[in-house]
């Protein structure tokens, strides 16, 4: 039960803001609303299709990776968006601290690869760790800077944390305790729908900067 | 066991035979329409395979397997058309609208063959779902292209996005469908509702960003 409700609320929280940031994109026609669009969008698809399944059937699904292809669409388009806001200097900036996010990733990535299936995870792991490379960068290049450029900090912490959520959750579902609260699995899962929540307000401010 | 390849040269052959008739504006027509049918029959073997390959049963072959082969053979003509003769963009909607058109119409005349005939209201209806799924599908990807493809920084997130788009909402609908029951009910109308949404928010915008010439 907990699960369906966990999904119910990221699958509504992510219908909200893909609602949210189309009409900010219909109001303003700003390539980056478009693709925060875009990224909610595929996500919401994706959610849409795992909780249906879940619903519908009472197990997730197994056999082929139709929710996980719209999350990876989902990470593309956020790629594209940090990569589409950053400034040609930011591009060239580089700081030691970026070598956290291989730290991070890459032993997680390794339990991934002993459970699940290599070749998607290579692709989903190598494309969340871009995302995290490029939003860390982003926020190292931001907090050396003055004025209103200091703001897209906000927004790259905002990616970062989900990241970040993204990873405890799947490394979390490695370790299923049970079906119920007492799961870390579930407050990781509902973090990360608060996260996602607040990527359209700090996007927002990002690019009002 | 149907023939379905035996299904299909009984359909393409007197469509092909009226190309040489008609004239080269409606040709094109025609190809398409081949052209989704044949995206349908190729789906069918590929489904087939990854189905024996991963052992899947009747559900998981349909709601997991059957929406990523069918999306992606139904990319792959239009991907030719729009790389070897980049057409104009009115052309790639119509070409989408008439090679998903193609593509239901195979796909219902099977099931028709395998299913029977019999009830008509829920042929009908199925017939109308089924035609909108597709339809709907082709739309996201080929209105979709229409406009990324016009921006360089969107060419491939935004190609592998619609696609993944088009898939999911396909996989939705199956599973709607694979359930039975009311949620049956649901599946026929989410497509028809969303083409009414489409063409209401498509109208909405282009009011608002294309006045009127005084």
């Amino acid at each position: 039960m907990i699960e369906l409700i966990d999904n119910i609320s990221q699958l509504l929280a992510v219908l909200l803001a893909f609602i949210a940031s189309g009409s900010l994109f219909y109001k303003s026609r700003l390539q980056s609303y478009l693709l925060i669009s875009c990224f909610y969008g595929t996500f919401m698809l994706g959610s849409l299709y795992w909780t249906l399944h879940y619903f519908l059937f009472d197990y997730t699904p197994q056999l082929f990776y139709v929710s996980e292809l719209a999350w990876i669409a989902s990470y593309t388009f956020l790629l594209t968006l940090e990569y589409s806001l950053s400034t040609v200097e930011e591009r060239k900036f580089f700081h030691p601290g970026l070598w956290l996010v291989p730290i991070f990733c890459i032993p997680q990535l390794i339990i991934y690869f002993s459970i699940g299936d290599i070749l998607f995870n290579i692709l989903l792991g190598s494309l969340t760790m871009s995302v995290a490379w490029f939003s860390l960068r982003g926020l190292f290049y931001a907090r050396r800077q003055t004025g209103k450029s200091r703001d897209r900090q906000i927004f790259h912490i905002a990616v970062l944390v989900i990241i970040v959520l993204e990873y405890s959750l799947w490394t979390s579902s490695c370790f299923w305790v049970s079906n119920d609260l007492t799961n870390p699995y579930f407050w990781i899962d509902f973090m990360l729908t608060a996260s996602m929540l607040a990527l359209l307000p700090a996007m927002k401010k990002a690019v009002t900067s | 066991m149907t023939y379905i390849e035996n299904i299909f040269v009984c359909i393409a052959a007197p469509l092909l035979l009226s190309t040489i008739y008609i004239g080269k504006k409606y040709r094109s027509f025609i190809i398409f329409t081949l052209a989704g049918m044949g995206a349908c029959l190729l789906s069918a073997y590929i489904n087939t395979f990854f189905a024996s390959l991963y052992k899947a049963d009747f559900i998981n072959a349909t709601t997991q397997i059957a929406p990523v082969v069918e999306e992606v053979m139904k990319l792959l003509p239009l991907l030719f058309y729009l790389l070897v003769f980049e057409p104009r963009s009115e052309k790639i909607r119509m070409a989408v609208v008439i090679l998903a058109t193609g593509f239901a119409t195979f796909e219902n005349i099977v099931y028709l063959i395998e299913n029977g005939a019999a009830q008509l209201s829920f042929i009908l209806i199925r017939g109308l779902g089924t035609g909108a799924m597709h339809i709907v599908c082709g739309g996201i990807v080929g209105i979709g292209l229409v406009y990324v493809w016009q921006h360089s920084w969107l060419k491939i997130a935004g190609t592998f996005g619609l696609l993944c788009s088009a898939i999911t909402f396909h996989a939705c609908y199956n599973l709607l469908i694979a359930h039975g029951g009311f949620t049956q009910y649901i599946a026929f109308a989410l497509p028809l509702l969303t083409i009414i949404i489409g063409v209401v928010v498509s109208r909405l915008y282009k009011s608002k960003y294309q006045p009127l010439p005084s």
